[in-house]
């Protein structure tokens, strides 16, 4: 955890690390016996069911509820599914999980199934959303939304992850490759890419205008991008999709190679795991593998009251199991110690103004978190600038009264949504 | 397989460390060079006032918790502060019971009754302070106060002195270099100014107070003192006798900066310390009372939340060109 320096005349910078020179290949993670994945649509009792308990599936089977579902997920594996039950996200968004028992044995591994993948958007989304990256074909198929750039980033967001730096040092052709049967599917006119300024990356992109990004955060955030290099001020309350502009991570844009140049699926998603003193390793590990089984593998004990955060220490969130599966888009796993778990206050705001001279957005985050925490919403929104703030984390990093400053500002946004939901 | 419970909280999973008592704390190890000082030049009674003030402020603070049910929150040093700076305010000879009346004005009803920390509207030592300076004035005349001292220098207050004979006559009685160094007659911590720029510029390298309000504050100083001096120099004394004396420098890097009562934006802090020093400045020389500084920075908190509206325009906000 970086600390506060002693001198702090000027306002506390953190950097991005930056993936070493010549990277170790990442430790593979053998495919355990129970995979679990996750399914974004909650169980319906009232409907039949296409999938349920005791039923075989096949390696690269496209798994769905019910009939007129557009969500589903895909099994890595062959084998049989032993659970499907509710599982709820720190939002308390209700979702499914399954738990799917792997039949085969490391060594008798079929192939994945092959899929009829055409050269357009729709056949991608059909197959291809929960490949390792996550790509966001969702969006992308989407006829409502108007995209006009993809940026694809190989400079990780948050800080301490250099998973998709390992994947631009590494696979740099699959990413071109990549770029080009993405350019080919969506027929976006304009592709850029993010590199961390300091990663030497050998020869050029053609036709791909590179962006050269700061290593202090947040310049990795996408309303950073936006701001600093396609020279676009994200509106309050937008999206960079409704600005017509889409991120898709680097090791995305290889899986989607690889899947069209396979054309099935892979499953084997790169990950930078951190230890408790800060270590770093890198795995591979199977989507739906269990955290515990990474942590077995480098003797990473978890106690009691240890936290496992699940995307970085700035923007990620706590997982309450060890049990938790390899997610598509999981890009790092921390676990901290019980001892060095910073605590939160209920402190009143004191007026430092330490978050207003970090804030990147200028959100006056004084004045917003008292609004925040008499639950006044709309105020909030409208004359405190709520919807501004781009959750980097940075207030609630630097807070002298350790107040939950984030976690305020991200509940406040979701009430509000719910609020303009409801009206 | 173990089940152990996991931590399960929310982002960010890091803090740079820092907290309220480590800011408090370090505010009053700022104060030190002025505080040992003070104590050698006044003797054991600036001990006494010291020790009671900053004891009876965390009291009161402990009572008022206890009596409203609420968590006890002494533990963040914000009351010990506010007693150290409001003994730092008082003469060494000053009686307990002023001490005392003035800690329970300062803690209870300039914080607590507000919410306590952070709810202030105005600086709680002041709050005391104005309040013991308007009941019993006589404590607050420092050339009585010590009159059984004897110093090697010139046992008057300047600022008394300057506003009773004009700065013609005072010329010469105060040399810079012995009000900087703290040969003056004052209150315990606010003689000393070379201890209070040492103190104050540690706490800006250390980030607990902003640069920006002792610097427009000093600024502020200069240049009304300036002003005045230039119409009448026989009536108004120059502004290097306004800074190295009263409670001026003390005001500009530990009253006026406290928290919760000056505003936190860059703008606002410059026009906030330039227009406190600008009424300190005034209420000397025109107006009643010999060193405003205690009621200029009560004034300009008033201002403080009006002020703090000039803010930058947030990321995004009223762009609808998308």
């Amino acid at each position: 955890m970086i600390k506060r320096s002693f001198f702090t005349l000027t306002k506390p910078r953190l950097d991005y690390d930056l993936v070493e020179p010549d990277p170790k290949e990442p430790e593979p993670i053998p495919i355990p016996s129970n995979l679990t994945l996750l399914l974004n649509e909650p169980i319906d009792s009232t409907r039949q069911a296409l999938i349920k308990k005791g039923d075989a599936v096949e390696k690269g089977e496209k798994l769905r509820l019910y009939n007129q579902s557009t969500e589903y997920t895909i099994s890595p594996v062959t084998g049989t599914i032993r659970t499907i039950d509710t599982y709820s996200d720190d939002f308390a968004n209700i979702s499914t999980y399954l738990v799917i028992k792997n039949d085969q044995s490391q060594t008798t591994q079929t192939d994945s199934i092959t899929y009829d993948l055409k050269d357009d958007i729709a056949s991608a989304d059909e197959y291809l959303r929960t490949l390792p990256g996550a790509p966001p074909l969702k969006i992308l198929a989407n006829d409502d939304v108007k995209i006009n750039t993809i940026v694809i980033t190989c400079a990780d967001m948050d800080l301490l992850s250099t998973t998709n730096q390992y994947i631009t040092l590494k696979f740099l052709d699959e990413i071109k490759k990549g770029a080009q049967v993405l350019k080919k599917i969506t027929r976006v006119p304009k592709l850029c890419i993010t590199i961390p300024e300091g990663l030497n990356i050998q020869g050029g992109f053609d036709s791909i205008q590179v962006f050269k990004t700061a290593l202090t955060y947040p310049s990795n955030l996408p309303a950073m991008i936006l701001k600093d290099h396609l020279s676009m001020i994200l509106p309050a309350g937008k999206t960079p999709e409704d600005m017509g502009v889409c991120f898709i991570t680097a090791e995305a844009v290889v899986s989607l190679a690889r899947a069209y140049k396979t054309k099935s699926a892979d499953f084997e998603k790169i990950l930078t795991v951190i230890g408790k003193q800060g270590t770093q390793y890198r795995v591979k590990a199977t989507i739906g593998t269990p955290l515990r089984k990474i942590f077995n593998t480098f003797s990473i004990h978890v106690n009691e009251q240890d936290r496992i955060v699940i995307g970085g220490p700035m923007k990620g969130f706590a997982t309450y199991t060890h049990h938790h599966p390899v997610l598509p888009d999981m890009d790092t796993v921390m676990i901290q110690d019980r001892d060095i778990i910073p605590e939160v206050s209920d402190y009143p705001c004191v007026n430092c103004g330490n978050c207003l001279r970090i804030c990147p957005a200028n959100v006056p985050v004084n004045l917003l978190v008292r609004y925040l925490e008499a639950d006044q919403y709309e105020e909030a929104a409208d004359k405190y600038d709520l919807e501004s703030c781009i959750e980097c984390g940075l207030c609630a990093y630097v807070c002298t009264a350790k107040i939950p400053l984030f976690q305020y500002i991200r509940l406040g946004k979701h009430e509000i949504l719910k609020l303009r939901a409801e009206v | 397989m173990n089940n152990n419970k996991l931590t399960v909280s929310h982002a960010p999973f890091w803090h740079d460390g820092d907290s309220l008592f480590k800011m408090n704390l370090n505010i009053m190890i700022a104060t030190l060079p002025a505080v040992i000082f003070g104590i050698i030049q006044f003797g054991a009674p600036a001990v006494g006032v010291l020790a009671l003030s900053l004891s009876s402020a965390m009291v009161w603070e402990l009572i008022l918790n206890i009596i409203s049910k609420k968590k006890i929150s002494i533990g963040d040093l914000d009351s010990a502060v506010i007693g150290l700076v409001f003994g730092m305010m008082l003469p060494a000879t000053s009686p307990w019971w002023l001490v005392i009346t003035g800690t329970f004005v300062a803690v209870v009803i300039g914080k607590m009754i507000f919410g306590g920390i952070g709810a202030n509207p105005f600086n709680p030592a002041l709050v005391g302070m104005a309040f013991l300076m308007l009941s019993w004035k006589v404590f607050f005349d420092f050339d009585t106060a010590y009159i059984n001292y004897e110093f090697d220098f010139t046992a008057l207050a300047p600022l008394a002195a300057l506003k009773f004979q004009g700065a013609y006559e005072v010329a010469g009685l105060f040399p810079i270099g012995d009000l900087i160094m703290g040969k003056q007659v004052g209150a315990i911590g606010s003689t000393f100014g070379l201890g209070l720029i040492i103190g104050g510029i540690y706490l800006i390298l250390r980030g607990y107070i902003r640069w920006e309000i002792p610097v427009s504050f000093i600024a502020g100083i200069i240049v009304t003192a300036l002003a005045f001096s230039m119409a009448n120099p026989d009536t108004y004394a120059g502004p290097m006798l306004h800074l190295f004396s009263g409670y001026t420098l003390f005001g500009a890097f530990f009253l006026a900066t406290e928290n919760s009562s000056s505003p936190a934006n860059r703008i606002p802090m410059f026009i906030y310390g330039f227009f406190a020093a600008v009424m300190i400045i005034l209420m000397r020389n025109i107006g009643a009372y010999a060193d405003g500084t205690v009621l200029a920075i009560l004034l300009v908190n008033l201002v403080n939340p009006l002020v703090d509206t000039i803010r930058p325009k947030a990321l995004g906000k009223g762009v609808n060109n998308a």
